[in-house]
């Protein structure tokens, strides 16, 4: 890698249809889930491939194994029930979690995942973990008796699995914690329970992505958050959150998002471009990482691709322009 | 008047574990061109029925129509007004719920009555009085993106004048109780309280000569804050979520004696079930503070934030504290 302005991708990318076929009918039972996970396996060789082709700096392995990333781990989790469906947004839906017991980790979640992605690549791949707050705020709980209970037990369980990841050699671990910046008053818990999953993490950049919250309250409390990385949306909110910055200044690493996750448009590289040219005003080019705004899993295929795309052709301009090319 | 179980406004779309999810496969089949928007509305009529029978069935006096032609609590009023765009998801205060923000480009106008219809709908299909909900001119305010005003009270004017239009014209078809939802009024844990004063400058636009029952609706946090100064706005009863506002205890002392309570006592977001000796001891302290006449109990929101089983068992349990209570 060079020494600044990485282009990155938050997490998921889209799912390719012969996967969602493939999911509907290993829900109906129509096929095992030895032969589900082989179609998973494809796709997600053809996406490390894709990002590592087109000069992604740090790779995803894009979760086509995952439905939502809340459900995701509850599911591998003792103590949680799947839950209903419950609305998103628009017409999308997802099953919401019910905690109906102590909570206990059996067995690492992600790890294989990652050593099969990594095994493909000679670039690094994150691993991707979703945070304590977030598991606690998107699920329900008919278990524990207080927030704070229910958000530390879940700190030790995800402070295992990055133990584990780090262990296996990730570089780059990433927890995401979009639902932080919903309650200011709970942002010291978050804060408290990202401590316990990161304090271990010795050699390790760690990532936190925070999404669709209140920045201007959050802000600059938020740089309390125990990572090396925030990653944000910054598209999507046309780039306000860098003016904050000019006051506080931002004091880590910054994932910066240059392309809207939810709309069909594919943006220029030049939007990108200026995108950058606007953050390095605020945040030097050894602290930035480039990225979409968010998890691509909403996009077809073909759009997650064309916007991949204009996030390296963009960074790529810029890198040019102060002389890291 | 009469001590009564009210719903608040949305209601789960998705069907009980098993059913057919019609209104989604149908939405999603108009996006690749394989059904009509004739088709969308069929499946919307479906659910409506469903659900406007299925609070009756629970026990629920005052019903909704559960809002299921709504994208999100937002954009159905802002499409509906000249002036609007609709732009980027934002998530619905404190919740995992998202909506399209409205974008204030132009003057905001009403043009044609926009739920004249699907209440119309809702009512010749109910064995029970439909409440109308609408999003209050604060709320909508608040949370979108003003790009034309550049002054809030102006653009608060133009859509209590828009809305009270609305209002107007669903009360003159015969809706019995129509609900301004104004969550942006409480205070949502860790942001400031609303703008009581801001909000007080227009409400008597948005309920004048309107001939209906009209209830201002807070939930998702405490409005206490705001003090009994909230009282003193026109409206005929005023919605207090004492969940997630557990301080709204301390306004009920103001209420004066000729408006309704409705009071939030469920939890619409937990799918644990209250106990109904738990909830009944709640509209018992009530009680001592307002007639229970003019107590209309309630979940603390609207319920999509619930799968629907736990929807059911909800609006089944405040039944039965109604039944516990008188």
């Amino acid at each position: 890698m060079t020494e600044g302005l990485w282009a990155t991708q938050v997490g998921s990318l889209p799912k390719p249809p012969e996967i969602l076929a493939a999911r509907s009918d290993h829900a109906k039972g129509r096929i095992t889930r030895a032969e589900l996970r082989g179609l998973e396996r494809t796709a997600t060789e053809d996406w490390v491939r894709f990002q590592d082709e087109i000069g992604i700096d740090v790779i995803v392995d894009g979760e086509q194994y995952r439905g939502d990333m809340v459900a995701f781990f509850a599911e591998e989790l003792e103590g949680f029930r799947q839950g209903g469906l419950v609305r998103s947004y628009g017409n999308r839906y997802y099953r919401k979690p019910v905690v109906t017991g102590e909570l206990r980790r059996t067995h690492p979640i992600t790890l294989e995942w990652w050593e099969f992605a990594q095994s493909l690549t000679e670039r690094p791949v994150k691993g991707m973990l979703t945070g304590p707050y977030t598991i606690c705020d998107w699920s329900f709980d008919e278990h524990y008796d207080t927030r704070e209970d229910l958000v530390m037990a879940l700190a030790e369980i995800v402070r295992q699995e990055a133990l584990d990841l780090a262990a296996a050699g990730a570089k780059f671990i990433q927890i995401d914690e979009p639902a932080v910046s919903t309650r200011m008053d709970e942002l010291e818990l978050a804060i408290k329970a990202l401590g316990v999953v990161t304090g271990g993490l010795d050699d390790v950049h760690t990532i936190t992505h925070i999404c669709y919250g209140d920045f201007h309250h959050a802000y600059p409390k938020m740089l309390e958050l125990p990572v090396d990385q925030i990653d944000l949306e910054t598209t999507n909110s046309n780039f306000d959150l860098l003016e904050e910055f000019r006051d506080h200044p931002f004091t880590k690493s910054i994932g910066l998002g240059v392309v809207d996750s939810h709309s069909h448009r594919i943006e220029s590289a030049d939007e990108v471009a200026n995108g950058i040219r606007r953050s390095l005003q605020v945040i030097p080019a050894e602290r930035t990482f480039v990225d979409p705004d968010c998890g691509l899993k909403t996009r077809t295929v073909d759009e997650a691709k064309r916007k991949l795309r204009v996030v390296v052709e963009g960074t790529r301009r810029v890198r040019e322009e102060v002389g890291l090319a | 008047m009469a001590f009564q179980v009210t719903a608040i406004g949305s209601y789960p779309r998705p069907p009980v574990e098993g059913g057919e999810f019609r209104l989604r496969k149908t939405l999603q089949g108009l996006d690749r061109g394989e059904a009509t928007t004739d088709d969308v509305l069929a499946a919307e009529d479906e659910l409506t029925r469903e659900i406007l029978a299925e609070q009756a069935g629970a026990g629920v006096d005052l019903v909704t129509d559960g809002q299921v032609r709504w994208d999100d609590p937002l954009t159905r009023m802002a499409e509906g007004l000249d002036g609007f765009a609709i732009g980027g998801l934002v998530r619905f205060f404190d919740n995992n719920t998202y909506f399209r923000q409205p974008v204030v480009k132009g003057p905001v106008r009403r043009r044609a009555p926009i739920l004249l219809e699907e209440l119309a709908f809702a009512a010749a299909n109910s064995t029970r009085p439909v409440k109308a909900v609408l999003c209050g001119p604060y709320t909508l305010a608040s949370l979108s993106a003003d790009e034309h005003h550049g002054d809030r009270a102006a653009l608060l004017r133009d859509l209590a004048a828009a809305l009270r239009d609305e209002a107007r014209d669903l009360a003159a078809a015969g809706a019995p109780v129509i609900q301004f939802d104004e969550p942006a009024l409480a205070r949502i844990p860790g942001q400031p309280p609303g703008d009581l004063e801001a909000f007080a400058a227009v409400a008597p636009t948005l309920v004048d000569g309107v001939d209906a029952t009209t209830v201002l609706a807070t939930y998702f946090g405490d409005v206490s804050a705001l003090g009994s100064a909230l009282f003193d706005l026109p409206f005929d009863g005023f919605g207090l979520d004492f969940v997630a506002g557990p301080q709204n205890g301390e306004l009920v002392p103001e209420l004066p004696g000729d408006k309704v309570l409705q009071a939030g006592i469920a939890d619409g977001r937990a799918t644990r079930l209250e106990a109904v000796e738990e909830l009944a001891g709640r509209v018992n302290d009530l009680a001592e503070l307002v007639s229970l006449e003019r107590i209309w109990i309630a979940p603390s929101c609207g319920l999509e934030f619930l799968p629907r089983e736990a929807a059911q068992r909800k609006l089944r349990r405040l039944a039965e504290v109604k039944e516990a209570v008188t």
